[in-house]
Formats: C-alpha cells, sequence, structure tokens
C-alpha cells in the first residue's frame, strides 16, 4: 500500500507532468496484478460521465481512488482532450473526533494548460473550492501553493499553477463522530488556461473510517506542496520589511541576509477589494536588500501596503521557490474608509477639545496668572489689553505649530507616532500615565507644590509686572507647554484621526487646537467688558482644584483597570504597590523638601525620596508587574463571541455566512458603551441569531499587530471599530463609531437574502 | 534619457506592448478601425456622446456568460436607446482564439442578436494596446467631452458563470446611469475579469 502510493508521485519535488503521472500509474497497476483486478471490477459502480474519458484515465482513477481510501476524481474534457483531472485527497486513513487534518484537492491539468492562484492576475480566475461538510466541521482557509508567474504577449501577466498543484485545506472534525465513516465533499471550480480558457467544475467526494487513532497517508504529495507554503513574514529571522509611497505607487523594501543566497527575487502582489494593481518590478537590489516597486492602478490614496509574497529563486519560477507572505491573509478589507465624519468635524472637536484645555489642571496655575492679569488690566486702554491678548494668543499657535512641524516631520520620517490609542497598548505607558495622574492629583489636593524652575517663574513674574507683549507671548508658550501633558485623553480622537492624514491636516489640527484654547483670551481681550462675567477669585477657587483632584483619581481608577485587564490582578495589585511609594514621595516632597527647612535635611530627603521610589520600581514593576501577564486570546469571551483570527473571518466568509468583527479594547470606554448598549442588546442578539452571523471580537487591548494591521487597512488609528461582511464577495460594511441599535439592526436585514442555507 | 531607452528597447525588440492604462479623468486615446463592413469608426467622431468600448472574444467563456445569458445585448440595447454610441472590439491577433473575419463577425452578431453602434476589428490589436485592455470583456465609458469616466470590469462578480449575473452589481450601467443623470461615476476603476486580450 505505502509503496503503491509512492510510486504514484514521480520525483520528490518537480512537478509531475500529465504523462509522467500516466507511466507511473500503469506501473503500479503492472506491480500490483491484485489490485489491478480490483480496479477493473469498480467501473460498473461509477457515473456515466466517467465512462466517456479515455479508458486508461478511467482505471488510473479508479486505482487512485482506492489507494486515496475511497476518494472520487472526475476530469474535465474538452474536444475529446483530457484538461484537467480532480480529485480529493487526505493526509490520513482514519478521522479522530477533534483531531484536524488536512485534505487537499489535486488538479492535473494536461501539459501547457495551467490553473489560477488566488491573485490570478491580469486574467484568469482563482480556483474556488466550496465544502459541504457535515455539522460541526470546519474547514480552514485554502493554503495556495506560491505560483508560478505567466507573461503573455501584450505585457500580461498572470499567476497560476502548470502540470498539477494541491490546494490544501485543515478540517476540524466534532468533538464527537457518530457513524462508523464519513463522507467531506466539495464543489471546486476553476479555470483552465492555454491559449484559451474553459471553466471546469468537479464534485468531488472522500470517505475516511472514523477511528481512535490515525496514520499519515500520501506522505510524499502532502509534504511536496507543503514545501511549497509560503512562510509568515513574522516566522522570518532577520528581516525586515518597510513600505513607502512613491507617487501613486507603493515600494517596498526588505532587508534580510536570506535573500543574498536568491539571484531573482520579485513580488507576487494580492490586491484587497478594488484596488488594480500593476506588475511588481525590482527598483533595485544589493546582496542583501530589494527594493520592489508596486504600481497602484486604482485612485487608492489610503493605501499603505499591500499584502502578498515576496518569492525568491535561483532562477524565475525555478522548483527551489520560497516565498515570505506579507499582510493579513484575509480576503477583502475593502477600500479604505474615510472615518464617516468628515474633516471640519474633526477640526471643531479639536478647536473644542483646545478650549476645554483651559480647564486643564495642567494649565490651572497659568490661566489663574493669567486672568488675574486680566482683572489687573481691565482700568487699561483696550488696545494695550487687545496687544498683550494677541501675544498671548500667538505664544499658544506658535507652540502648538512647533509641536505639529515636529509631529510631521517624525512621521515623514516614517516613525509610528500617533496618540492615545497605540500607546494605551503599552502596558508601561498605561503605567507612567497612572504615576502622572497621582501626582498631578496629590498637587491639587494641595499635598505638595510644584515649584517652577527659578528661571521661568522670574521670567513670568517680570512679564507679569511688566505686562510688555514678549512676556505675553511666552506666557502662552508656557501654559501650552504645560498642557501637552493633558491632551492625549481630551483629543485622542481628533489627534489620532489627524495623524493618519497629510502633513496640511495634521497643521490644521493643531491648529484648531491652538484656536480653541486661545479663544477665551482672544475674546476677553478684544472685549475686556466681558471680564465682568468671570467670577471674582475667592476660597472656591482652591475647592474647584481640590475637587479636579478627585477627578484625577477617578481618572487613575480607568488606568488600574485597563493595567487589570492587560497584566491580570496580581500586574494592577503590584502597579498599585508602585504608586503607593510614588505618594509617599510626593508627601516628602511636601513636608521636607520645603525652603524653611535646613539643607542638610533637603538632601536627605532628597536621597531618601530617590532611594524609596527607585527601589520600588526595581522591585514592583522590573520584576512583579513585568512578570506579571496573562494571555489574552485565553480571556473570557462573554456569549456567543469569538476571539478575531483571520482564519476564523475566512471561514464564516467561505461557508457564506455574515462576519460582523467588534474591535475593542479594555481601555476604550467608547467601546464598553456600544458593547452594553448596542451588541449585547436583547434586539440585536436577537437579530445575530437569527441571521446566523459569525460575532468576533477583535480585543486591541495590547495592540495585537495582526488587528492593527486590520484597522490600518480600514484607515482607522484605533478602536472601536465595527465591520460587517455581508457575504462572500460583498464589500464590507463600516458602522459610525458611536453605533446605533437601528442603524445596526437595518444592515442586519439587508444582508438576509445573503445568507446561506447552512 | 528614460524615454530613449525605451525607444531603443522598443525598436529593438520590435515589440510595442501596451501602454499603461490611461488613468480615469483623462482623455480617451483617439482611434480609428474599421466595422464589419469597412466602414471607419473613430473615436473624435462621436465627441459630444457618450461612447462605450467593449473589448470582445466570441470564443471567451466570460463573454460568452454575457451573450448567452443576453445581459450584454440588453445593455446595448438600453443604453444606444438613450443615444450612447456602443463599440465592440475584437482586438485578437490573427491566428489566435477569437481572431474574426469580418464574416464570421457578421455571422456571430446575427446569430447572437448584438445591439451595439458596431463591432470592429482590431487584428493589429492597436485599439487595445492604446487602452492598454488586457481582457474580454473589458469595458470603458468615455464622457461627451473625450475623458474616461470608467474602466474596468462590467460587473462585480468575478466568474463565467451566467447565474451569478442577477446578484451582481453592474458598473458599466452604474457608470452610465450616473453620468447621464450629471453625477460622477461612485466606482470609477475596477480591476476587469476575463480572459486575456491576444496580442502577438
Amino acid at each position: 500500500m505505502r509503496r503503491a502510493v509512492k510510486s504514484r508521485i514521480p520525483g520528490p519535488i518537480r512537478f509531475s507532468s500529465f504523462h509522467n503521472v500516466w507511466e507511473h500509474l500503469c506501473v503500479a497497476e503492472i506491480d500490483f496484478p491484485k489490485r489491478l483486478v480490483h480496479c477493473r471490477e469498480v467501473p460498473r459502480v461509477l457515473p456515466k460521465r466517467m465512462k466517456s474519458a479515455v479508458r486508461l484515465a478511467a482505471h488510473a482513477i479508479v486505482c487512485l481512488s482506492i489507494f486515496a481510501l475511497a476518494s472520487q476524481g472526475q476530469s474535465q474534457t474538452y474536444e475529446g482532450k483530457q484538461l484537467v483531472k480532480a480529485e480529493l485527497l487526505a493526509d490520513t486513513n482514519a478521522v479522530v473526533p477533534s483531531k484536524p487534518f488536512t485534505v487537499g484537492v489535486l488538479l492535473r491539468m494536461a501539459p501547457s494548460w495551467h490553473t489560477y492562484w488566488k491573485f490570478s492576475g491580469d486574467a484568469g480566475l482563482p480556483t474556488q473550492i466550496k465544502w459541504n461538510l457535515p455539522a460541526g466541521w470546519k474547514a480552514g482557509e485554502i493554503r495556495w501553493p506560491i505560483p508560478l508567474k505567466t507573461n503573455d504577449p501584450g505585457d500580461i501577466q498572470t499567476y497560476g499553477y502548470q502540470d498539477e498543484v494541491l490546494l490544501m485545506q485543515e478540517l476540524t472534525p466534532p468533538g464527537q463522530i457518530g457513524n462508523p465513516s464519513v463522507t467531506l465533499s466539495a464543489e471546486v471550480n476553476w479555470l483552465v488556461c492555454e491559449k484559451i480558457c474553459i471553466p471546469g467544475s468537479a464534485n468531488l467526494r472522500i470517505e475516511l473510517p472514523t477511528s481512535t487513532t490515525n496514520e499519515p497517508r500520501n506522505i510524499d504529495l502532502f509534504a511536496r506542496y507543503r514545501r511549497l507554503l509560503p512562510q509568515n513574514f513574522s516566522s522570518a529571522k532577520a528581516a525586515t520589511a518597510t513600505w513607502n509611497h512613491a507617487g501613486s505607487d507603493l515600494r517596498l523594501k526588505v532587508v534580510s541576509s536570506t535573500l543574498s543566497n536568491y539571484p531573482t527575487i520579485d513580488f507576487y502582489p494580492l490586491p484587497q477589494g478594488n484596488t488594480v494593481v500593476g506588475h511588481p518590478s525590482v527598483e533595485s537590489r544589493t546582496a542583501n536588500e530589494v527594493i520592489l516597486k508596486i504600481p497602484i492602478e486604482s485612485p487608492d490614496k489610503n493605501l499603505s501596503a499591500m499584502p502578498g509574497l515576496v518569492v525568491f529563486s535561483q532562477q524565475p519560477n525555478g522548483n527551489d521557490r520560497a516565498a515570505w507572505e506579507l499582510g493579513p491573509p484575509i480576503v477583502a478589507p475593502a477600500k479604505v474608509s474615510v472615518p464617516a465624519r468628515g474633516i471640519f468635524t474633526f477640526l471643531f472637536f479639536g478647536f473644542v477639545g483646545g478650549f476645554i484645555l483651559n480647564l486643564m489642571p495642567c494649565v490651572l496655575p497659568v490661566i489663574s496668572l493669567k486672568i488675574f492679569g486680566f482683572i489687573q488690566q481691565a482700568g487699561q486702554s483696550r488696545q494695550k489689553i487687545l496687544r498683550s491678548g494677541l501675544a498671548f494668543t500667538s505664544g499658544i499657535f506658535a507652540w502648538f505649530i512647533t509641536l505639529a512641524l515636529l509631529l510631521i516631520a517624525l512621521k515623514a520620517a516614517g516613525r509610528d507616532v500617533t496618540w492615545g490609542g497605540f500607546q494605551f497598548t503599552n502596558a508601561y505607558f498605561v503605567l507612567g500615565l497612572s504615576v502622572v495622574v497621582l501626582v498631578f492629583a496629590l498637587n491639587l489636593f494641595g499635598v505638595f507644590e510644584i515649584s517652577l524652575p527659578q528661571s521661568m517663574t522670574r521670567g513670568l513674574l517680570a512679564s507679569s509686572d511688566r505686562k510688555d507683549n514678549l512676556g505675553s507671548f511666552f506666557q502662552g508658550v508656557f501654559a501650552t507647554v504645560l498642557a501637552t501633558p493633558c491632551t492625549a485623553p481630551f483629543l485622542g480622537t481628533a489627534v489620532g484621526f489627524a495623524f493618519t492624514q497629510s502633513p496640511a491636516v495634521i497643521l490644521s489640527m493643531f491648529l484648531a487646537i491652538a484656536a480653541g484654547m486661545s479663544a477665551p483670551y482672544f475674546l476677553l481681550s478684544a472685549q475686556p467688558a466681558w471680564l465682568r462675567f468671570l467670577p471674582s477669585s475667592g476660597p472656591w477657587m482652591l475647592h474647584v482644584k481640590q475637587f479636579m483632584g478627585f477627578l484625577l483619581l477617578a481618572t487613575l481608577l480607568f488606568l488600574l483597570y485597563v493595567l487589570g485587564v492587560q497584566r491580570g490582578l496580581d500586574g494592577a495589585i503590584w502597579a498599585s504597590c508602585f504608586l503607593l511609594v510614588i505618594a509617599i514621595a510626593c508627601w516628602m516632597k511636601g513636608a521636607f523638601i520645603v525652603p524653611t527647612a535646613s539643607v542638610a535635611k533637603r538632601m536627605t530627603s532628597v536621597v531618601l525620596m530617590l532611594a524609596l521610589v527607585i527601589a520600588s520600581g526595581v522591585y514592583f514593576i522590573g520584576d512583579k508587574f513585568e512578570s506579571a501577564k496573562i494571555d489574552i486570546g485565553q480571556a473570557q469571551m462573554a456569549g456567543d463571541w469569538q476571539p478575531f483570527t483571520p482564519e476564523r473571518l475566512q471561514a464564516g466568509r467561505d461557508q457564506g455566512r455574515a462576519v460582523f468583527i467588534d474591535f475593542t479594547a479594555a481601555w476604550c470606554l467608547t467601546c464598553k458603551f456600544n458593547e452594553k448598549s448596542v451588541l449585547e442588546s436583547a434586539a440585536v442578539r436577537e437579530a445575530f441569531q437569527r441571521h446566523g452571523v459569525v460575532k468576533l471580537k477583535a480585543d486591541w487591548t495590547n495592540g495585537d499587530p495582526v488587528i492593527t494591521k486590520l484597522l490600518q487597512q480600514f484607515g482607522r488609528p484605533g478602536v472601536p471599530l465595527y465591520v460587517l461582511y455581508p457575504g462572500k464577495s460583498e464589500e464590507p460594511i463600516v458602522f459610525p463609531e458611536l453605533l446605533t441599535k437601528s442603524i445596526l439592526l437595518d444592515k442586519l436585514e439587508t444582508i438576509s437574502t445573503t445568507v446561506a442555507s447552512q | 534619457m528614460k524615454l530613449l531607452l525605451i525607444a531603443i528597447t522598443v525598436l529593438v525588440t520590435g515589440a510595442v506592448y501596451p501602454a499603461d492604462v490611461p488613468p480615469v479623468g483623462s482623455a480617451g486615446p483617439d482611434f480609428s478601425a474599421p466595422d464589419t463592413n469597412g466602414k471607419t469608426h473613430s473615436l473624435s467622431q462621436y465627441k459630444g456622446k457618450y461612447v462605450v468600448l467593449e473589448w470582445f472574444n466570441p470564443e471567451c467563456p466570460f463573454v460568452k456568460k454575457h451573450y448567452g445569458s443576453d445581459n450584454m445585448q440588453k445593455l446595448q440595447q438600453e443604453y444606444t436607446g438613450k443615444g450612447v454610441v456602443w463599440l465592440t472590439i475584437d482586438s485578437n491577433a490573427p491566428g489566435t482564439e477569437g481572431n474574426i473575419t469580418p464574416d464570421q463577425a457578421q455571422k456571430i452578431m446575427a446569430s447572437w442578436k448584438t445591439k451595439q453602434t458596431a463591432l470592429l476589428l482590431d487584428p493589429e490589436s492597436k485599439v487595445a494596446r492604446s487602452y492598454g485592455a488586457k481582457n474580454t470583456p473589458n469595458m470603458v465609458v468615455i464622457n461627451p467631452e473625450g475623458k474616461i469616466v470608467y474602466e474596468g470590469a462590467i460587473d462585480s462578480k468575478a466568474s463565467p458563470n451566467p447565474a451569478d449575473i442577477p446578484s451582481s452589481t453592474n458598473y458599466v450601467k452604474a457608470a452610465l446611469d450616473e453620468s447621464l443623470a450629471g453625477k460622477s461615476v461612485s466606482n470609477p476603476t475596477t480591476k476587469p475579469y476575463g480572459c486575456s486580450v491576444k496580442y502577438k
């Protein structure tokens, strides 16, 4: 048996030609006369169309089907010529409940005819496999071997397979199988081309016994095609890939010492959605580095990268070819959609956010200074007040413009700078923010005072004394510098949006923030009479300040919750221990490091304070917090939600089911609100169930790179994002960030027609 | 320099490959080609009218999908009725599948009951090259000012199966309807699907 299977597969690596297969089959028959007899008895039960095939072919198929454990082959003939023979094979001899195994659709093409890869290129069509599996079975996505690239007259480039290909898929049986054997069937559709193209299809079946143990089958065949599968790029050692724009084209730079072994390097693109891709070409090449140009012919301005294979071999289409697969193996994350809100809405948010900055505790000291200044100025000439107000305003603008230019420069340098979201996925960023928030809260409570550097204080005092315009300008700069650490939580959405945009948009975003922040000063300096609407100073200011401290503590609670989700209860507790020490250090600063204390006492306090903070940092954070980790993938998923993986998305779509993805994170309050009020509401749950929607939760709390990539494909800098893939080949629907029941239910009703019978 | 290199390459190899696809919004390259009766049609003579270009190959299963189901004929009838000029172009080189003589073309038109303005024969693939056409069917819509407003596939489901037609979005119909209503085309570029144009 084993020998028979082996002899059927000619050569360990080479693609077997059509004729070779026949020769070897004959050998097999001669070698095993007993089986031949067995084979001859079977054709009687074959379907009629089989009999029309060449007699030898019929024999071969029958023998093959016996060798391959009751699989059935079918052939496509055209004008009397056999073009494609299709067959379903498994890499095992029996099905063991819940133990995954691999099946493969083996297509054998007549010489010089070819079928296509999952991206067919300028012409052609990918082969499709539709499974009809018993209940409880799951099918993985098709594993496509690295294809061959063909150039036809007229610069027509296609990607496909000649002679033979095995399209593998992982099948997972359910935990319990009632029957002694299972029949798995698949409808396979292909397009086979030489000079002309002929569509073909077959209903293939394979029957396997159920058992408690199994043994491998078709070992050589599966091994040969597994060697031809692309590797995941992330698993490639010491290789980097960077994407760049070059006009409307994309440029991919790959650096790796592996490349030096291969004279031929190419990129086989996998365009998504409606993207039309030109012919990739090598722009420059050194031993360890290659730059590939990938022309984009459709107007996808926001396209930042394209999935595909970096293929390397000794010569073009060589049998030694190997490849790295870049990008998520997801079919159609569709055109990049600009966030539903227009740019002006975001600029408005920037303005409002800037206005709110005035109320931030970080700016409070300067504000009171400035307001005090206004109150003093009330009696002066209007022109003078206006000029001083304008100077203060331009100080604010100057700082924000500097910041914007800095960020544009960083972005241009290719650094991934984003506010909010990206940092929130980093537990140490959250911890750092917790420390800052706690320190500010304690400051507001009056535990200690922040003493500004002497020179700055002097400058500020001098300027408020002299009230010259330059002083006002620097006060504006200073107020903004102090405000910067507070912008993250408040302007996250708006600035996050801006970072995915062009430099012009980034700049206008920051200008909007500056305008918002300076608006009250500008108005008051233009209309000093309005100052009377400002409440007079008094003890209420102290009370407001202390109350703000409690708001900051509430923020701290939220940050600790995020840490808890990222690092578990242990992580949150260790972080809290560190925070307690920070609080003690702050108290020491307020109690002992005061101008009235002696220098020696102050020095001792400083040393003690630093020692305490560093020691606890090393122990609580460097050791305990660092080692506290929980696996998000294993985290509990409420109800019928499944953790998102590209494979699950693909599997759901392959089954013709609609797939809904909830991109969420523990630190995202909007996400939590939407989940509670919409996704988990009775009406929506019922609608999901009725339409058989696969519900996937993409948890971005820890910044999973796969999810990051998908978010970028949808043009989002972060969560929340809600996407519904209605059917197999339809464009995904993107929902607004503030989800409502009615929007979701409306869309769910429109997909009812496309839901498969399953 | 780059142009010079290209020119030299072209001269040496003697091959003229299709130019890049002219982008949507640019002027559709002018051409002239004979129809099945030997009468010459050019793009410039139709200035002021919407023009549809449809690349054709009677042997191609993807073309057959749309003619066998009467889908293409219905589109041709509907839009020529609205004053649109519909030019079907066979750009397949002699000796390849789908290359047809004027006689064969007339027979196919009669038996398939096609409704286009004219079927142009482009055996030297000149028109196909100037539009970078790589597939049959490949569709191009040109507005009365001579600018390309749509190029790409005929519809959204890349398959040779006529049963997919009712559930697919017809991009050409959408582009023409939007253009005729004075709107801009919402989906101006798609990836065409089908057989390759058979160049020499």
